[in-house]
């Protein structure tokens, strides 16, 4: 595809004046009952150069996320790293979705080569995509990472969000075959593993991927946001799967999740992980899902599948 | 229920005896570079340094997805949730999920003993290839809550009632708040790994300029090695590191000569024993890989040396017949007489440097024709090391000593310089290594080129 123009920025935006300039804009806009009248994503892509990671911060998330301190990249620090400019897209006076409150649907990645935690990084990100779904408008926000020094796509990510209850003049709704209806006809397998999460766990992973969202901090920040409580972050869950996957998986792999019922915090959830290998014993794929183990309700599910 | 029978019917000759045994062959290693204590590995745990060590091993020789006889680590410092240190590691590795593992622990003599524990499963022919290995971090120590705290707590978790809880907890006193953290201490003594080394220094009238020149040549040859390449295929980078950050290639006797004592303050002699001829606490891993020839052959990979044969031995050390570290002093005599071999015999001499003092002081034991008689039983001095073979690609001084990953960085090393070497006056060039241990222990082991 055509990349938009893009707007490269000094450094790394910070995620918390973002988050409080978020919260500003959301809130003149209560005042001011007046959405933001756009109804175009902005034609614009950000761009951070010479981004590198900080060893001591990788080492906090391995272990958090429960994967070994490697000096590899894991898929979902990757993430982590291009959010700061991700958000940036999303806040930016042009965008026409308030950036609070979004719900994060899907999350597709293509780790093509592994990065060492010694490269320096260019990220770029955009959003595209904006389309209707039955609660909302949708759309993708992608983050493309490449080496610094020769340029190569390293590693590609895309989001997809929904602005709950926002609709845009001239984006149709989509069918109800758009919807999450397999849902309801999850029957849980037997368990791999049963994780503990703990009410600290969003606090944890903020202060690890610097995704302060307010409705992950505390029961309090999460009810000003209209939650009945705090919920864990979509990407600590599937990064946590990621790394319950292991070192089976191959050097590149796309890792895909959907995201279904929120994990409200304290909580148990119960995952099931299924290898599957090629007749010659290599690892092919891994598919997961998890669900919490009282209700049967899915929280996500998605697949690990060797790239070629 | 059934009594254990003493009497047999059948003849009581093993079925097979030493000559049936297979060759255990050290195929190559890898390690990570050794950091000093909160350094580049600060908040690195042992299972990200083993597994760090373990994945460059089999990147190495391409063990992916390969079912390994077994794989025995350990570490010395280690946290009570690492009970399955090794087994953890090898999970998170590419090797197949299929391989077993265990935990082992002889305080320094650990991931040597790793090494002579697989050899001799190879060679009984109870497995085909195995992992031995090592870890500590001094930097992420385990800290215990104290004695008191840990009795209360586990009461408190056998509490029925509340008021038997508030009772419990009533009896928390500021004392138990302080935590327990691990020293070098030898728990019979108190006295500090140092200060043991201190006493022995002392005892055997090791000068400090002997044991500054030991330190100064450790660096200088480590130093060297690095320079040839040497560890090129014995090290791969870890968190930014690519070679051991102890290392000073730049330092001089006169450096050395300049640092303050730091052991043996109270002694009534002279104290010598400084932070430059002691070694530091220090972050690291070591992995060896050990097979039968027919599983090298089949994989088309090296063989650079057998181990020969190992010996364990201890010291009365906790009275002061014989110092903490003089263990290897014993142990050397025994083994070089179950294999008919002199110190003649010997090409390379890799005694770990614990201190520098440690060193000499099993040198100069060894020389004395006294000790010899008296203590060895042997009709005088066991012999002299010729200084030309000793620690030749420089030891712990400037490595640095991550105590159970020590092993395997000796056996690696010495592995590869016998292959080099390879015959001399055509029989196969034959390296020694003593490794001295905490509890008054020692390992030892002879290595031959493959």
């Amino acid at each position: 595809m055509i990349h938009p123009q893009p707007v490269v920025l000094g450094e790394l935006p910070s995620l918390s004046k973002l988050y409080v300039n978020a919260a500003t804009a959301a809130a003149r806009r209560r005042v001011l009952g007046a959405s933001s009248g756009k109804k175009r994503l902005p034609a614009v892509s950000h761009e951070v150069r010479g981004v590198r990671a900080d060893v001591e911060n990788l080492t906090a998330y391995q272990h958090l996320v429960g994967e070994t301190a490697s000096d590899t990249l894991p898929a979902g620090y990757v993430h982590a790293l291009a959010f700061p400019v991700s958000i940036s897209v999303m806040n930016r006076e042009d965008f026409p979705l308030p950036l609070l409150g979004m719900i994060h649907l899907r999350n597709r990645i293509e780790q093509l080569v592994p990065i060492q935690f010694s490269e320096e990084l260019d990220i770029r990100s955009w959003a595209e995509n904006l389309a209707g779904h039955r609660a909302g408008t949708q759309m993708d926000v992608v983050a493309e990472v490449r080496s610094g020094s020769s340029g190569d796509l390293l590693w590609r990510g895309v989001s997809t969000y929904l602005a709950k209850g926002v609709f845009l003049p001239g984006i149709d709704k989509p069918g109800s075959s758009n919807g999450a209806s397999g849902a309801s006809d999850f029957v849980p397998p037997n368990p791999t593993a049963l994780w503990q999460l703990n009410l600290d766990t969003g606090r944890s992973y903020a202060a690890v991927s610097g995704d302060f969202n307010p409705i992950h901090l505390s029961v309090l920040s999460a009810k000003a946001l209209g939650l009945r409580g705090s919920i864990a972050h979509g990407m600590y869950l599937a990064s946590r799967a990621l790394a319950d996957v292991g070192a089976v998986k191959s050097d590149s792999f796309s890792w895909d999740v959907t995201f279904e019922a929120p994990v409200f915090l304290p909580a148990r959830v119960a995952l099931d992980i299924t290898t599957v290998q090629a007749e010659a014993g290599t690892w092919e794929r891994s598919d997961y899902v998890a669900w919490n183990p009282r209700s049967g309700r899915r929280h996500f599910a998605g697949s690990v599948v060797a790239l070629a | 229920m059934a009594t254990a029978d003493v009497t047999t019917d059948g003849p009581l000759e093993p079925t097979f005896g030493p000559q049936s045994t297979r060759a255990a062959v050290i195929v190559g290693g890898n390690r990570i570079p050794f950091a000093r204590t909160g350094g580049a590995y600060v908040k690195s745990s042992n299972q990200d340094m083993l597994t760090a060590a373990l994945e460059g091993l089999v990147a190495r020789f391409g063990l992916q997805d390969e079912r390994i006889g077994e794989v025995a680590a350990g570490a010395v410092l280690k946290h009570s949730r690492d009970f399955n240190l090794t087994r953890e590691a090898v999970l998170g590795s590419a090797l197949s999920p299929e391989t077993p593992a265990y935990d082992l622990q002889q305080a320094c003599a650990t991931g040597l003993e790793t090494v002579l524990g697989l050899s001799n499963k190879i060679k009984l022919g109870q497995i085909d290839s195995g992992i031995a290995g090592g870890v500590d971090s001094a930097s992420d120590a385990p800290i215990a809550v104290s004695e008191g705290l840990r009795e209360i707590l586990l009461d408190l978790n056998r509490a029925k009632t509340t008021v038997q809880k508030l009772k419990i907890i009533g009896r928390i006193r500021p004392k138990d708040l302080a935590p327990d953290a691990p020293n070098t201490g030898e728990p019979r003594t108190g006295l500090s790994m140092g200060e043991h080394q201190a006493l022995t220094t002392a005892q055997w009238k090791i000068s400090r300029d002997a044991q500054d020149e030991l330190a100064f040549n450790s660096h200088r040859n480590l130093a060297a090695a690095y320079e040839r390449g040497f560890f090129d295929d014995l090290i791969t980078p870890y968190r930014g590191l690519t070679r051991d950050s102890n290392l000073r290639a730049d330092t001089t006797l006169e450096k050395l000569s300049t640092l303050k004592p730091v052991f043996g303050k109270n002694l009534g002699s002279e104290a010598t024993m400084t932070a430059g001829n002691s070694t530091p606490l220090t972050d690291g891993a070591s992995t060896v890989l050990l097979a039968t020839e027919e599983w090298a052959d089949a994989r088309g990979l090296p063989k650079l040396a057998t181990v020969l044969d190992g010996e364990a031995a201890a010291v009365d050390f906790v009275h002061g017949k014989d110092g903490l570290l003089m263990a290897p002093v014993f142990a050397v005599p025994r083994l070089l007489a179950r294999h008919g071999l002199t110190f003649e015999d010997i090409d390379f001499f890799e005694i770990h440097e614990a201190f520098a003092g440690t060193v000499l002081s099993t040198l100069t034991a060894w020389e004395d024709e006294e000790f010899g008689r008296t203590r060895l039983g042997l009709d005088g001095a066991l012999g002299k090391v010729d200084r030309a073979k000793l620690n030749v690609n420089g030891s712990s001084l400037a490595a640095g000593h991550p105590f159970a990953a020590t092993g395997g960085r000796i056996v690696a090393s010495l592995a590869k310089m016998l292959h080099e070497k390879g015959t001399v006056n055509g029989r196969p060039a034959r390296g020694l290594i003593s490794v001295c241990a905490a509890g008054g222990q020692g390992v030892v082991a002879i290595l031959e080129a493959a």
